[in-house]
Formats: C-alpha cells, structure tokens, sequence
C-alpha cells in the first residue's frame, strides 16, 4: 500500500465522520439536508482511484436555510459545512420534487441523504460547467456517476427535469466526458446528441486546462497584487462556458461575445457591493 | 493520573482506520496522521488500562508468533506517547539509554518487526483535487484542507 492510498483512506474516514456528524447536526435541529457533490460523487468512484473532498455541500430548503444556519453555527464551520440554501443556480427543479426523490444511504449506522442518480448527474454536469470547465480531474465526477448508473436509470428525467436549456448543458458535459476521457457512451440515448460539442467549448477546455490556474474568489486576492493581477485576467473576458450557464444560455454554435459582454454587466454590481462591503468592514 | 505500567490508549479526538497489518490514525487535534505498523498497532490496542507492560508483551508474543522483551513493548509506548496516541504522556524506561540503542539492542534479538509509527504527509494529488485554492493559510484552515499551508494557490506544504 502507498503512502498516498494510506493517507485517502483516512482522509476519507475522517471526511464520512465529519459528514455523519454534520446530518446529525442539522437533524438535531429538525432539519433534513440534502448532501451535493463531494461524498455524493466520491462514492462513485472506483476503489484503486482518489477522490478528494474538502467541503460538505448540504442543500436544505428556503424555508429552514435560517435554521440551519444558526444551528450549525460554529460547528459547521469546524466539520467544513457549505449551507446552500436549496440548489440556487445549480438546478431549476423544485425542492420539493428533488426532495422526494433522493435516496438515503449508509455511513456507519447513519443515514445520509443524497440526490437521486438522475438528479445528481445533472446537478455535476451543471456545477463543472458553471465553474467554466477549468477542472479537467472533476470531468471524472461525470464520468463515474455515468458509469455506475443503476440499471433502471432513467434518462428521461435525468434530461429533461429541468427544460431544453440544461438539456443541453448536460448533454455537452457528458459529450466531454466521452470526447477527453473516453465514456461509453453507445448504450445511451443521447450518444448522437452528445457529438456534437460547438467548438467554442472545446476551445474553452482546452485553454482553461492548459492554463491550469484555479479560480480564486478576487476578495480573497486583495492582499496579493500579483495573484489579483492572474485572477482578473482570468475573468477578463469572461470564460465563454460559465458566461453561458450564468447567463441560462444554450450551448449551441452561435458567438459568445454578446452573452459574455451581459455577463460582465451582471457580475459588475455585485463584486463592488462585495468589495465596497469588505472595505466598510475593515 | 495514568499509570505508565497501564497505558491507556486515547480514543478521543481520533480518527482510526485498520487496514491490513496497519492501523491509521489521523489527529484531529493536531491535524497529524500517523501509521502504525502491525507490532505498534497490536501494542496500541492492547493498551486498555488494565493490561501492564508484560501483559502486553505476553499479548505480543501471540498475535506476531514470536517472543519480544518488554523493552520492545516501552519502545512502541514511547512513540505512542511522543505521537499524543495515549490517554497521558509516559516518559521512555530506557534508563538512560537513547531509543537509537535501544532499538539497535532490540532489534538484533527480535524476530518480529520493531514497532513504527510513521507521519503520513498529505500527497500533492490531494491539494490539487480537492479544490484547496488559497492565498492565504487561514483559508486552507477555514476550508479544512489535507494541509494548512497555503502555497502556490494551494494548500499544501511545499513551495
């Protein structure tokens, strides 16, 4: 065994007890999470291959996200909690429809809520395209969860749960998954559809993986003049797939520019409220 | 107050996870991950309070097949103490002599594996997959990453 294999296994004990400890958290306080990404993807994975998660994305609805917030409060922060307050952009499909139809599985005795496979695999698909595709590693996220689909997988609502717009968004990053990565993609319905990727999007990929600089939130670069100087440049122009998915766009062959150009508008006002807010604070 | 010829083994704070012929344990006081090899890993479990030092060579014995001193057994529960593994800390009973010497005389007369507790370093795959990105260290702490040293606009440990 390797020291890498040794330190993932307990790295992976030590993420599941922060998990099993962050539902009983919320649980105590009479409300029921979702879990997204993170341990929800790592358990597709195969055993011989490392997945790392470092925060536990847990979904809860609009109505107890306050609940929430205070009850995990300094304890949340410690097990690395994200509290979203539903799926936000990540998914136009209601709560209470996603709700109903995710599954509960095991972690030592505890049962922790996930996203149904259908749900789950357009959720990733939608979450590795709104952060541009710059993680070529998270493409195997999409990979695994189309792997071990179960057998009565339904690709109806997989697809179609959230409208034609994520149709496509989702039919394109599993079209990537097969076009980098080699996914099987012959035994499914859209093995025609997922062809045909608009070449802006490969040219996307191509430049963000080849660049391999990590997207950092600007307020944290404050501090670092070279780091903000990287971190503005990589968002001037805006990357063309997350342009698109911020702006509920479809991927299809027309240019980017006009959509790219409103995305720019519509990030302008809230980073100066961001920075106006960090600077009153200090 | 423990007494050193009982050790106890500390059970809070710690994640542990047996594979074969090891344990692993990570801190998650000290954010520190250890391995212990089979003989460390049988002394550790055998360390329960009631068991002395001889008993727990006498546990030694039959688990690896093979006699051990109770010097073998001081030199697993002088490391365990070091690594904060047990309940309190116990000094050494090497009676002045150094662990080197120790393990030197030890080992010349032992048939099974000396017991080895070795630190497990987070491997840069971690950093660069777990979505760590930082320019700052409190960050990698805020984010709880593998490691919290931000470097390289990742937490990791080397520049």
């Amino acid at each position: 065994m390797t020291d890498d294999t040794r330190w993932y296994l307990l790295f992976a004990s030590r993420q599941e007890k922060n998990l099993v400890d962050a539902f009983n958290l919320l649980r105590s306080a009479g409300i029921e999470p979702i879990l997204v990404k993170g341990w929800a993807s790592a358990r597709n994975y195969p055993e011989t291959r490392n997945r790392y998660y470092t925060d536990i994305d847990l979904a809860v609805s609009g109505e107890q996200y306050d609940a929430a917030a205070a009850g995990i409060a300094e304890s949340g922060h410690r097990l690395g909690i994200d509290l979203h307050r539903e799926l936000r952009q990540l998914d136009t499909t209601p709560w209470e429809q996603l709700f109903v139809r995710s599954v509960c599985l095991n972690i030592n005795g505890t049962p922790v809520r996930i996203l149904c496979p259908e749900d789950h695999l357009r959720v990733i698909c939608t979450h590795w395209l709104v952060e541009g595709g710059i993680n070529k590693e998270r493409l195997w996220d999409i990979y695994y969860a189309v792997e071990s689909r179960p057998n009565d997988f339904d690709w109806e609502r997989c697809l179609n749960a959230a409208g034609p717009i994520r149709r496509g968004w989702t039919v394109t990053a599993i079209g990537l998954a097969h076009q980098y990565l080699g996914l099987r993609i012959d035994d499914t319905p859209i093995r025609d559809e997922a062809l045909k990727i608009p070449a802006w999007v490969i040219r996307t990929v191509e430049k963000e993986w080849s660049l391999n600089l990590p997207l950092i939130p600007l307020t944290s670069c404050l501090s670092d003049p070279k780091m903000l100087l990287r971190q503005l440049r990589k968002r001037i122009p805006p990357n063309p797939i997350q342009a698109t998915v911020e702006m509920e766009g479809r991927f299809d062959d027309g240019a980017r520019l006009k959509t790219q150009m409103s995305n720019v508008f519509q990030r302008i006002g809230p980073l100066f409220q961001r920075l106006f807010r960090l600077t009153m604070s200090k | 107050m423990n007494n050193p010829q009982f050790p106890t083994a500390r059970k809070s704070g710690l994640v542990v996870q047996e594979v074969p012929d090891e344990i692993l344990v990570y801190d998650l006081d000290s954010n520190k991950a250890h391995c212990l090899n089979q003989t460390a890993a049988i002394v550790w479990k055998s360390c329960d309070g009631k068991n002395s030092v001889s008993d727990i060579a006498k546990l030694v014995e039959t688990e690896a097949g093979s006699k051990v001193s109770e010097d073998f057994v001081w030199l697993a529960i002088d490391q365990l103490s070091e690594n904060n593994l047990l309940e309190s800390e116990i000094r050494s009973a090497f009676s002045g002599e150094s662990r080197r010497e120790v393990i030197k005389k030890i080992g010349l007369a032992s048939m099974v594996g000396l017991p080895i507790i070795a630190s497990l370093v987070a491997p840069q795959s971690a950093m660069a997959s777990a979505s760590c990105a930082c320019v700052t260290t409190p960050e990698c702490i805020a984010k709880t990453c593998p490691t919290t040293i931000c470097s390289l606009g990742v937490c990791g440990t080397t520049a």
